[in-house]
């Protein structure tokens, strides 16, 4: 195999991808960026509503950053590793501050101003935008700002495994240029997985059709744990039936929940924060509506805009109205959209500390979705992951970069061809299961067994079908044989990808008894401090899954009840 | 039916043909046209560019006429006029700052525009209002045999968001009208791409290049003749296509004349009356349509 | 009825339609070929969802780009039934409807090389973007964090309209001044410099204009990529903005006559309040419009030449709504 060395490998061109390939090329690092999309295509551009941050002299004067700490830990339901939600909350006005010099075009007040507005669960409204297209404003800001530096880029490159050498030393990625099917080993001392969430592993998701946890397959089969894997956030508002993202802004701009006679129910489940309670919450009124029959016969409730007036509506939330028109035929300005909850985003992922560095394999680090920082807890607030891609992209990019100056070059010269070789068979089967067998069953099982509820008898069954289902990706074949562009095989990596992590989620939910964040339990539906206020840490080995523990991190704030 | 019309600069100038065919062919069907008062130019495509708020101030000085005409709508037989009038209408209504600055021009003046009258392509009329049945029943002539090739060029299409009577990627009113003179449409792969007139003031080269494009598209597609619906198309395709054949070597021509010229020799009218261009009586004499040259 | 009234009265059952889909596929292996597969769609179905079904339920083989299925990331451009669209953005039925057949064809977009199926090789369209310096270069006191930029409410707007490419390549496939001129730029790409050339907060204008300017009078104003862009960024609006900008030094031969060329049209409208054609060919032309004049002549439209259209008759009128003379 070819060999191509570098100091640094970044896995993912997203925003926190780029972010951290920003702070190591500043230093002098040779970085490279592997992403299996062109970069403008990542699922940060997804992200709609904003970014949230305290920026000193602009903001609610009576807002400071310990408030937005607040917020995050309790939104969290204390899952949160508070040292990570007073960094992340110290460094967000700094971050928007960045953006906005490199070109960000921010909404703004009548002073020229960077605008404001509220989001689920802020005590005050911190949340900064661009329409209703943040996170593709700050993408394209990022990834044009970086096309200029020193960054070797790798559009449509698809990375198949880490090379980890005998001293669990990270050595490098195998990866292959979708194109040409040419694989080449990236030589590195250090690797950012930033290769984003996971939602195609669910029947109804918002994310993109690239989702498919490949930094976590990844991560797990070097030997990597994966921390608080059980924690899923489910949006309480997608589009039905297509399952687009309406945006959580729509209902920080004052748009409201009603179930099928009209009545704004939240009244019930959030009697202070009302639509605006964190979205674990809203989910699971939602569903409880329908389930009890109170919701519209496709199994959803409407999102009323109409008191908003048709300027207002199309000036802030012109995504969601354009949606709306286009994919659900429904006209916003006049009549309720049409919503019910869809997966959204993983609070789990690679376990990395403050400093995005994984702390069992060396010059192993992650970002963004992919990682864990546990500064989303048991649940994540709005406009709080794009924040999160940039506060600890940067981070990550300057631990790298301090890394890779005190690591010498390595020595070992690792055998990167088993990696290949592993790959090549499901394309040297000539016979076996296509990937969408496969696929399609894995998504119903993690939706119906696996979602907003779940219970003991549920995630036993979901967990025999993950694991036998894992056993069919064994005897996965791939029919194309084409030697350019095979996307069929790629979708076959995705695949192994997504049993890898799925089997741990499974467990992982399984082994947790209680109720906290996204992670509900009919079954055990209180929070449980005294046996479960940890975090879980799956690993794989072989064919099990092994569960421990490691204590949450708290600085000020005592677990206490959570009502909203 | 009476209708207001607006002829523009080219139907008065050196398409002055398309002005003649298209009375006589609105006469015969029993449209009335009536000019729009000291009607002014539309800005021929250009001064939008140059000038945003005098093309939206003038291009709405020609609606306030038709209005004072008490007419709520014009038509124009040119494609660009069509265009900029429309595009007038769209952003005068959305871009509120434009809108601002063109009410601070027209305050002083006798402008008063409504909102509501605005701007068809005579295509449209023929099309949606006359209808086929009434045209055909007024072939004397049928063109039997005859391939004509339909080219829409841009601006009677594109963007639907100023104009939008038929779908641009699927429009098909020449090929109607083409039809109910006996003549056989074609429908050709470069229909609707550009004819190169605006690029003829910066970027003649390429202005030829297009032109031959869309010719050779429609010759390949052993077309006798070619159909367009814009007085400044007409202008490309005829005096244009000269340098176009020299250009690029060509020993072949594909003449061009407007719809309501293929109209008219369908409805009998000889080629003197409806002023068919030299090229196109070549053609139409070798196809045994005119015996007299 | 709107689909939430239906929806609430409970009287859709997510009717099925059967659809035949098209798809022109290509392999370096096999050369290209037609395949067709049959599927049954609702009326939310986007093609996007087609796609995805057919690879995962009837052929894994079938390859084609697809992310975020909510128009936002511009992967899935292609041709559909014919013309330039994003799959996501567009719904299996409303294709139905709209052409009255149930049989969609999905092609790889024009120009840019085929790679395998429905993907194709967009190099062209990146460096095209590249080309443009797309970012911003702010001033230092800002980047060393001892200035402030503000921008007003206005401003933003305005750049944001033209920030919100999102590099799909629709425009450029289906561009024709991009296919006979390889000087132009092409819309995308001015779109997007066009959006840092009107920054306030830039610093390198100058350098911008030498970049854009040429290129801007290559456009011919077809409104291709105006109709196809499916975030209505209007790229044809940001060429003709940039028009107005006048290069620090020396216009190139390409913009000096388009410049004359516009000018002498406002000059004849301000006139007479009408484009007198020998007017403007003469001020643009010079003596190179006597070649034109053979030509002209040879058409045998010379009789047109004593055509002479009268001026506006309340020139005054005309004037004023130009902004001359109070």
């Amino acid at each position: 195999m070819e060999k191509s060395s570098y100091d640094a490998v970044v896995v993912g061109a997203g925003l926190a991808g780029l972010m951290s390939a920003y702070y190591i090329a500043k230093d002098k690092h040779r970085v490279a960026v592997i992403s299996k999309v062109f970069p403008t295509r990542s699922h940060s551009s997804a992200a709609e509503g904003g970014i949230a941050a305290y920026i000193k002299g602009n903001s609610d004067p009576n807002d400071n950053p310990d408030y937005m700490t607040y917020d995050t830990v309790k939104g969290g339901d204390y899952l949160v590793d508070q040292d990570a939600a007073e960094l992340l909350s110290n460094k967000s006005g700094e971050i928007v501050e960045i953006m906005e010099r490199w070109g960000a075009l921010f909404n703004r007040q009548p002073d020229g101003r960077v605008a404001i507005r509220y989001f689920g669960g802020q005590t005050y409204p911190r949340t900064r935008f661009v329409g209703d297209k943040t996170g593709m404003a700050l993408l394209h800001t990022l990834f044009e700002r970086t096309s200029g530096e020193n960054i070797d880029i790798f559009p449509e490159w698809f990375a198949l495994d880490l090379v980890i050498d005998d001293s669990k030393r990270v050595n490098g990625v195998v990866a292959m240029e979708m194109k040409t099917m040419n694989p080449i080993f990236f030589k590195a001392r250090a690797v950012v997985l930033a290769t984003g969430g996971m939602g195609m592993l669910y029947r109804h998701t918002t994310n993109s059709y690239i989702n498919t946890g490949d930094g976590y397959g990844m991560a797990l089969r070097a030997g990597a744990p994966i921390k608080d894997p059980e924690f899923v956030q489910f949006h309480p508002t997608a589009l039905y039936p297509s399952d687009i993202l309406i945006s959580e802004a729509a209902r920080g701009e004052g748009a409201i929940l009603k179930n099928v006679n009209g009545e704004r129910f939240m009244t019930k489940y959030a009697p202070h924060k009302l639509d605006l309670a964190p979205r674990d919450v809203v989910s699971r009124a939602i569903l409880t509506e329908v389930k009890e029959g109170r919701g519209y016969p496709g199994v959803y409730v409407g999102l009323d805009l109409t008191h908003l007036g048709e300027k207002y509506i199309k000036e802030r939330l012109a995504l969601a109205y354009e949606a709306a028109k286009t994919f659900a035929g429904v006209d916003a300005v006049n009549e309720p959209i049409p919503v019910r909850p869809a997966q959204h985003y993983y609070m789990g992922g690679i376990d990395v500390n403050t400093m995005g560095q994984n702390e069992e394999i060396k010059g192993l680090f992650a970002a963004g979705e992919a990682a864990c920082v546990s500064v989303h807890g048991a649940n994540r607030l709005g406009s709080n992951s794009l924040l999160e891609t940039l506060v600890f992209g940067r981070e990550t990019g300057i631990t790298v970069s301090r890394y890779l100056s005190a690591t010498p070059e390595l020595s070992v010269d690792t055998n990167p061809e088993p990696i290949l070789d592993e790959a090549y068979k499901f394309v040297k089967s000539e016979s076996g299961v296509p990937f969408g067998e496969i696929l399609e069953k894995l998504r119903d099982a993690m939706w119906d067994r696996v979602g907003v509820f779940r219970d003991e008898d549920g995630l036993r069954e979901a967990l025999s079908t993950i694991t036998s289902l894992r056993e069919k990706v064994k005897e996965m074949y791939v029919t194309d044989k084409s030697g350019v562009y095979n996307t069929e095989f790629f979708n076959a990596l995705e695949m192994r990808n997504m049993m890898d992590l799925a089997v741990v989620i499974a467990k992982a939910a399984l082994e947790r008894r209680e109720s906290r964040g996204a992670h509900y339990r009919l079954d055990y539906p209180k929070r449980d401090d005294a046996n479960y206020l940890v975090h879980t840490l799956a690993y794989i080995r072989g064919n099990t899954v092994e569960i421990t523990t490691k204590p949450v991190r708290m600085t000020r704030w005592q677990p206490e009840e959570r009502v909203y | 039916m009476k209708i207001a019309y607006y002829p523009g600069c080219a139907t008065h100038g050196y398409a002055h043909d398309v002005d003649t065919a298209t009375k006589i062919v609105a006469e015969t069907l029993g449209i009335e046209l009536v000019e729009v008062d000291d009607w002014n130019c539309c800005g021929g495509g250009f001064l939008d560019e140059k000038d945003p708020v005098s093309h939206v101030a003038l291009n709405l000085r020609n609606l306030s006429q038709v209005e004072k005409m008490g007419f709520n709508k014009m038509t124009t037989p040119c494609s660009v006029c069509l265009h900029s009038h429309r595009k007038a209408e769209v952003v005068y209504k959305e871009d509120t700052n434009l809108r601002r600055s063109v009410d601070e021009r027209i305050k002083e003046t006798s402008v008063k525009y409504s909102g509501n009258s605005t701007t068809e392509h005579l295509v449209w009329i023929l099309v949606r209002d006359v209808g086929v049945e009434t045209i055909k029943s007024r072939v004397k002539k049928p063109l039997t045999g005859i391939r004509v090739a339909a080219f829409y060029g841009c601006q009677m299409l594109r963007p639907s968001k100023y104009l939008g009577f038929e779908d641009p990627f699927t429009a098909k009113s020449l090929e109607t009208l083409i039809q109910t003179t006996g003549a056989t449409p074609v429908t050709f792969p470069m229909r609707s791409a550009c004819c190169g007139f605006p690029l003829m003031g910066s970027n003649e080269k390429g202005a030829l290049r297009l032109a031959f494009n869309v010719l050779n598209s429609a010759k390949q597609m052993n077309s006798d003749l070619l159909v367009h619906p814009c007085s400044l198309c007409h202008l490309q395709m005829d005096i244009t296509q000269e340098k176009v054949k020299a250009e690029f070597n060509l020993t072949w021509r594909l003449p061009a004349i407007y719809i309501t010229q293929l109209l008219g020799l369908a409805f009998g009218y000889s080629a003197d009356e409806l002023e068919i261009p030299k090229y196109a009586r070549e053609v139409l004499t070798e196809k045994g349509y005119l015996t007299t040259f | 009825m709107s689909s939430t009234a239906e929806l609430q009265k409970g009287v859709i059952k997510e009717e099925k339609t059967e659809i035949v889909v098209k798809v022109k596929r290509f392999s370096k292996e096999r050369g290209e070929w037609w395949q067709e597969y049959k599927l049954a769609v609702d009326r939310f179905t986007q093609i996007t969802e087609v796609l995805r079904r057919i690879r995962s339920e009837q052929d894994p083989s079938l390859s084609y780009r697809a992310a975020c299925h909510m128009a936002v990331c511009g992967s899935c451009a292609m041709k559909i039934n014919g013309a330039p669209r994003l799959a996501c953005k567009t719904l299996a039925l409303d294709l139905v409807k709209r052409y009255n057949d149930n049989v969609i064809t999905l092609e790889p977009m024009d120009r840019f090389p085929v790679v395998k199926d429905l993907i194709t090789d967009m190099t062209e369209f990146y460096d095209k973007m590249y080309s443009v310096k797309p970012r911003l270069y702010p001033s230092p006191q800002v980047l060393e964090d001892k200035a402030q930029h503000r921008l007003r409410p206005e401003d933003q707007r305005l750049l944001w309209k033209y920030a919100q490419c999102i590099w799909c390549g629709l425009c450029v496939s289906s561009c024709p001044a991009v296919r006979i001129d390889e000087k132009f730029l092409g819309p995308a790409a001015h779109a997007k410099g066009f959006r840092f050339l009107a920054d306030p907060r830039d610093t390198i204008q100058e350098e911008r204009m030498k970049i854009l300017l040429d290129s801007a009078w290559r456009c011919t104003y077809c409104y291709m990529c105006f109709e196809v862009c499916p975030r209505e960024i209007e790229p044809v609006e940001a060429i003709k903005l940039t028009r107005t900008y006048t290069p620090p030094e020396g216009m190139s031969e390409v913009s000096r006559m388009g410049e004359k060329h516009t000018d002498a049209i406002k000059e004849s409208i301000t006139k007479s309040g009408k484009l007198m054609e020998a007017y403007v060919y003469g001020k643009a032309y010079g003596a190179g419009a006597i070649r034109d004049f053979v030509y002209f002549l040879a058409s045998g439209r010379g009789k047109y030449l004593l055509v002479r259209e009268k001026p506006v008759n309340n020139i005054s009128e005309v004037k004023k709504l130009m902004g001359e003379a109070k």
